[in-house]
């Protein structure tokens, strides 16, 4: 085990302080070498396998999230409320449908995700918009065992994206680092 | 490789969704961490980090109440916390440039993208744990020092004054440290 000396520091400069605080997390790097075998990734992984046979539902929770969020922006409009609601349950589904093993419905959820983010003005977005988005994420996770899915998926988000970018360069004409980002490629892979 | 022993740290998880936590949870769990906390937002993350004075936190950007960002700027306060040093790793499904700034200038000291894999995880824990950067405070900035590599060629403006010495701070890449380390 490492010494847990204190080696806190401070170097004063003409604008600024470099403070070296005491290393706290030294405690817990050991000088013996990880025993042969032993790897803590691949035990990780092996953990979160284990625990897999209960993605589809967490998945099934994560689409049916989006689609109330949907709804409820179809009946009381774009506010505040419903606006967050809508791009939270999208933005988690881009982020976990990769680990949750339905990696294509990530570039979908994504797309809506740049949809609300990059609309100045949510409630100009046509609600028809909202609805292929949300269609298409249900239906790629819907279909996923189809031997054709992933790339059904892509052709359908590359459609889907197509539509988005038509519609965020028209919003965002007075907007030129905006329409620098809507132009560029998307950093979900497809 | 370095050895992390996971036993003998504290991890805090602060995220909104539930299932990212469990991922997350069994995760450290897997690598060998017996003490993980959670919370659900940035308010009870806030007061599980002055409860259980976590070594790492693990945030997620998007959070009701306050967020990661805002949460991690409250936390490094010099003098307003107990450990305004505590390693910061933001999770998040934001992977924009402008974004991955906006977390760094706020002062967090890891950032990984979802979605999140066991091997980018223990990285960033790697690297939180074994190669621990000073900390720099300006007028405008506290945080981890921002500049991990010397670039010879650089060529823009010099943003801290007062000394040579401090702007020069070699950082050794983290994977050839754990190379010539194991």
């Amino acid at each position: 085990m490492a010494s847990a000396k204190n080696t806190a520091a401070v170097r004063t400069f003409g604008d600024h302080e470099m403070i070296t605080p005491e290393n706290k997390l030294r405690k817990a790097v050991s000088k013996e070498p990880l025993p042969p075998g032993d790897d803590p990734i691949a035990r990780a992984e092996q953990a979160l396998s284990e625990l897999s046979g209960e993605f589809a539902s967490w998945m099934d929770s994560e689409c049916n999230r989006l689609d109330a969020a949907r709804h409820a922006v179809k009946s009381d409009g774009f506010d505040d409320v419903t606006k967050e609601a809508l791009f939270h349950a999208a933005h988690d589904l881009k982020g976990h449908a990769a680990t949750l093993g339905f990696p294509a419905v990530a570039s979908a959820a994504d797309s809506l995700c740049r949809l609300i983010e990059l609309t100045p003005d949510v409630k100009r977005i046509p609600p028809v918009l909202v609805d292929q988005h949300v269609d298409a994420v249900r239906a790629i996770y819907r279909e996923y065992a189809r031997s054709d899915a992933k790339e059904l998926a892509k052709l359908l988000t590359r459609r889907l994206r197509e539509v988005t970018d038509e519609f965020l360069i028209g919003e965002n004409r007075n907007r030129p680092d905006i329409l620098e980002q809507i132009m560029g490629p998307s950093l979900v892979p497809e | 490789m370095v050895r992390i022993e996971f036993n003998r740290l504290r991890f805090l998880v602060i995220d909104d969704n539930a299932h990212m936590r469990r991922i997350l949870r069994t995760l450290l769990h897997g690598f060998g961490a017996r003490e993980v906390y959670e919370a659900e937002d940035g308010a009870s993350g806030l007061e599980a980090f002055t409860h259980y004075m976590p070594d790492i936190i693990i945030v997620d950007w998007a959070m009701p109440i306050f967020d990661g960002l805002e949460l991690t700027q409250m936390i490094r306060q010099p003098g307003a916390n107990a450990n305004p040093y505590v390693s910061i790793i933001m999770l998040t499904g934001h992977s924009e440039k402008r974004r991955v700034i906006a977390a760094r200038d706020a002062g967090i000291t890891e950032f990984l993208a979802k979605p999140i894999s066991a091997k980018g995880l223990y990285e960033r824990i790697v690297n939180v744990v074994a190669n621990p950067r000073p900390f720099i405070k300006t007028a405008t900035y506290f945080g981890p020092d921002r500049r991990r590599l010397l670039n010879p060629t650089y060529i823009g403006p010099e943003r801290r004054k007062g000394g040579t010495k401090a702007d020069v701070i070699r950082q050794a890449p983290l994977l050839d440290k754990i190379r010539t380390q194991g």
